[in-house]
């Protein structure tokens, strides 16, 4: 049909009339074989166009707007959110986004995956947490009226046990953090003389904090945590009862091992003596008569435990100046 | 007339792609660090040209200092030896120190104040008649003609012929016996370079008698 | 445009030359009319360091040169400020608080009493040993005996040589370094000495056959021990024993000057014994008597020492008293008088120009350029004093 079209194509303007004699005789043929019409055919030289099929129309449902729209803003939120639950567009009357694209801003909250994914606290309002608050309160004791302020309460509880709880999803509701145990009660609290306070610390090293004065005693090698906080009880008794004992090897304890400069078992105070009285030999090593003595104690005391610098050194000379008697009348 | 245009292009990427040794492209302008100099770069129009250039860092032996003298940085780069530019600067301070040393000493033994005055004190002043006075006018190139070798006396650049007399100066202070200080032997040297004696005024004085005697040879610069 | 360094312009630099030149001429010659003004804002005529006082603070003063040749004639000035004295043909310094402060000290003390004791401390070049220098001119005018050490850590850095003591067992001897300092003593002391006409006071026994008997002077103990410097420690430690003795008794008065005076106190000295073992100071028969002197068990003197970071090799990183002594050179001297060495104020590091313009060491300095200098070298004498030199 093609190539008889072609050939048709080319000799049109010659022999048309050959053609549709040719074309006649080709539908007659055609006519015979279907006898149903009688009507008369159209000559039907191009085929006809496909007429464009209309686009099917999607069918609108009427989605009634977001919940969200039409809340009142004095509704009662924890009504609306009672649970822990996910997260959900139209219960949220808050503009939210949340996530990432290429360009533009964050996605909105709708249909918003990212939104999906991470735990809200929308149940946890204060309005909410103070009605679960209310609801325990029958469960309660009352407060003791006597402590009545953070003062009291280290005062009569200085021992402060701090252990953690831990919540969530795993096949146990057991973790093995929840053992630990930390005891901490501040060192002034404890009743301690010198020697006992001198060992205590050398007992603890770095359990105690100089800083804020406490002592924090971790805890955390038996499975259980009554055992652990027995066992952080029973450290802090031992430590506190074996710096009270005096062992026999601590008298030969030596000027070097001392932490601080002790000026009334010191050389200086010999030399000081001995300066004064000389040229007789001191008999006792009593500094109170000698003028500005105590003022040369604090300034060589200061020297040496709190380090030296200009200003202690410069405190230093004053206290020697008095106690030579030396006055500087040429200063700038 | 398509290819020739992209051939150009090609070479203009070509030409862009040149090595160059420095890190700092060569559109960037040099620094100026002298406070006068910069002075006088605001007072002038140039300033405006290039206040929106790139300019490079200045480099650590550039100063602003009062104390800072062209010539005598260049000295400390010549005595240089392996990068070791503390030493070359310590040994030409000490020289310097040393110069002023045997100035004053003169100075103090002047009987007449004329004699005082005319005792140049200042070690930059003394080093710069030094490098002076030591300062060749020729010098002498190699040239084989016919098999016998000419020694040609051809007119030396400034810069060479600067460099040459610091090289002197540096060669004659070093000829010394173990136990003479390098340092102390340059001040030695240059005070008598200064006044026009010494081994290195002389070595230059011999190249210029050595050029005057092949003074006939003089036009073989042209024959070649 | 800068010109760079490469390519220097032969004619151009020359005229520069020409001008810089020509230009010193002429401030040579300002130079010499302002001197005449000058001449009292950084100078003092007074000479004689007994009239220092605050008005001469930050001026400089001049020791005559016998004076000089005779307290510094084996060492006391710190080497390069020799270097400096010699081209400058005359010996100033300059006089500075921390001097005055003692001087005044020295003048106000009740010399009944057991002697006080100063130690002058800074960094490093701000003029202690400078300072010490002045307090010894002082302390010659007014008559003291000094007893001097100008580097006390010689002895045990460059000692000459070591050897067993025969005379104190178990100590070690430097028997030429005792010799130069029995020298050092006798240059300084001579004069005075012979005025003064002090006697042994007990029998030295040094061997078999030589002793010195009580009743010789002390002059010729020190000449005993400059010729037989194998008895020189043992001379000292005499010597030292009879200063004491003497000042006591009131015959004498004595100034004991020991410059880096912590190298005593030092745990670390290159001195060995016979078994290639360390030998601390303590242990070095020369230092025993300058320990000795240095306890205030006697009265009629006084004690200047300095510490500084350099005499030491074990303690360097700070230049505070307590920590350059140690804590038995703390305990040895407590009570002291600390003093505080400063780099120059305004007014001193001006007059040091000053001075330096006069003697012809600096010359046609700009006030930005003396600014330059004020700031590089932080107006520490040293650093000034080593900026200077090339200029």
């Amino acid at each position: 049909m093609l190539s008889f079209r072609l050939r048709f194509k080319a000799s049109l303007p010659q022999n048309l009339s050959k053609i549709l004699k040719l074309f006649a005789t080709r539908s007659n043929i055609l006519e015979t074989n279907s006898n149903e019409s009688e009507q008369f055919r159209v000559l039907d030289l191009y085929p006809q166009t496909k007429v464009m099929q209309e686009k099917r129309k999607t069918r609108k449902t009427s989605i009634p707007p977001s919940r969200a729209t039409n809340m009142p803003t004095d509704q009662d939120w924890p009504s609306v959110w009672p649970g822990a639950r996910t997260f959900h567009p139209a219960s949220v009357p808050l503009p939210l986004r949340q996530g990432y694209q290429e360009k533009g801003a964050s996605p909105n909250k709708y249909a918003n995956a990212e939104l999906m994914k991470i735990p809200n606290f929308l149940h946890l309002t204060p309005p909410a947490i103070q009605r679960h608050c209310e609801a325990l309160k029958q469960f309660c004791t009352k407060w003791p009226t006597v402590l009545e302020n953070e003062e009291i309460c280290s005062k009569h509880f200085p021992i402060e046990i701090i252990s953690s709880d831990y919540c969530y999803s795993s096949p146990t509701i057991r973790d093995p953090l929840a053992r630990i145990v930390n005891l901490q009660v501040k060192l002034s609290s404890l009743y301690l003389d010198t020697h006992a306070k001198d060992k205590l610390l050398r007992l603890l090293g770095n359990k105690y904090n100089p800083e804020t004065d406490i002592i924090t005693i971790t805890a955390d090698r038996c499975p259980l945590r009554k055992q652990n906080l027995e066992y952080a009880w029973y450290l802090l008794m031992a430590v506190y009862h074996e710096s009270w004992r005096v062992e026999s090897w601590e008298a030969e304890k030596s000027i070097a091992d001392m932490e601080y400069f002790d000026w009334d078992t010191s050389q200086s105070r010999t030399s000081l003596v001995t300066l004064y009285t000389w040229p007789i030999p001191p008999t006792d090593y009593d500094y109170e008569i000698i003028p500005h003595a105590t003022e040369y104690k604090i300034a060589v005391s200061d020297l040496i435990n709190n380090g030296e610098d200009q200003y202690s050194v410069n405190k230093y000379k004053e206290a020697v100046k008095n106690l030579l008697n030396l006055k500087c009348d040429n200063k700038e | 007339m398509y290819f020739l245009f992209t051939y150009t292009l090609f070479r203009c990427n070509l030409t862009s792609f040149r090595r160059e040794y420095s890190v700092f492209p060569s559109h960037y302008v040099e620094p100026i660090y002298r406070k006068d100099e910069q002075e006088a770069l605001f007072r002038s129009e140039e300033a405006m040209n290039i206040a929106h250039q790139q300019v490079k860092p200045a480099q650590i032996t550039d100063t602003c200092s009062e104390f800072y003298d062209a010539r005598v940085l260049k000295f400390i780069n010549t005595i240089m030896r392996n990068g070791d530019r503390k030493l070359a600067r310590t040994l030409v301070t000490k020289s310097f120190e040393e110069i002023k040393r045997i100035q004053l000493q003169r100075y103090h033994k002047a009987k007449t104040n004329e004699e005082k005055d005319n005792i140049e004190l200042d070690p930059f002043v003394v080093f710069h008649y030094a490098v002076d006075n030591c300062t060749p006018v020729l010098q002498l190139i190699n040239c084989r003609k016919g098999g016998i070798m000419y020694k040609i006396p051809v007119p030396i650049s400034p810069v060479r012929a600067q460099h040459k007399s610091m090289k002197w100066l540096i060669e004659a202070a070093k000829e010394k016996d173990d136990e003479e200080r390098f340092y102390n032997m340059l001040a030695k040297e240059l005070v008598s370079a200064s006044q026009n004696q010494g081994r290195a005024v002389k070595w230059k004085e011999e190249l210029h008698k050595k050029c005057q005697a092949n003074r006939a040879y003089a036009h073989f610069r042209w024959l070649k | 445009m800068e010109r760079t360094v490469g390519q220097p312009v032969n004619d151009s630099f020359l005229r520069r030359i020409r001008k810089t030149h020509s230009r010193k001429f002429s401030t040579v010659v300002e130079v010499k009319d302002e001197q005449a003004s000058q001449v009292c804002s950084f100078r003092t005529a007074e000479n004689n360091p007994i009239n220092h006082n605050t008005d001469h603070i930050a001026r400089l003063y001049t020791v005559p040169i016998d004076i000089q040749r005779q307290i510094f004639q084996n060492g006391g000035l710190p080497g390069k400020f020799m270097k400096q004295v010699t081209t400058f043909q005359e010996c100033s310094i300059m006089v500075r608080q921390p001097a005055i402060e003692i001087i005044s000290y020295l003048n106000q003390v009740d010399y009944t009493r057991p002697v006080n004791k100063y130690v002058l401390y800074g960094k490093f070049g701000v003029g202690k040993s400078l300072t010490l220098c002045h307090i010894l001119h002082y302390a010659f005018a007014q008559k003291y005996v000094l007893v001097h050490i100008y580097w006390a850590a010689h002895w045990f850095k460059d000692m000459k040589e070591v050897a067993t003591s025969v005379l104190s067992p178990g100590c070690m001897d430097l028997p030429i370094d005792a010799g130069l300092w029995l020298k050092h003593f006798k240059f300084q002391n001579s004069k005075l000495l012979s005025e003064l006409d002090l006697k042994v006071s007990k029998d030295y026994v040094w061997n078999q056959r030589e002793m010195t008997s009580q009743g010789t002077s002390i002059l010729e103990l020190v000449e005993f021990g400059m010729n037989r410097i194998k008895y020189a420690c043992g001379v000292i430690d005499a010597l030292i024993k009879e200063l004491k003795l003497a000042s006591i008794a009131g015959k004498c008065k004595t100034m004991v000057v020991i410059d880096g005076f912590n190298a005593f106190t030092s745990s670390h000295t290159r001195i060995r014994n016979d078994n290639k073992v360390m030998v601390l100071p303590k242990q070095v028969s020369l230092a025993i008597p300058f320990f000795d002197i240095t306890k205030n068990d006697w009265c009629n003197g006084a004690i200047v020492v300095t510490v500084d970071q350099t005499a030491n090799k074990d303690r360097r990183e700070s230049h505070l008293p307590r920590y350059l002594l140690g804590k038995e050179g703390f305990e040895h001297l407590d009570p002291f008088i600390p003093v505080l060495i400063e780099d120059y104020n305004i007014a001193e590091f001006d007059s040091m120009i000053e001075y330096y313009k006069d003697r012809k060491w600096i010359r046609n300095i700009t006030s930005s350029g003396q600014r330059e200098l004020e700031l590089i070298t932080n107006r520490n004498p040293f650093v000034l004093m080593d900026q200077c030199k090339f200029l």
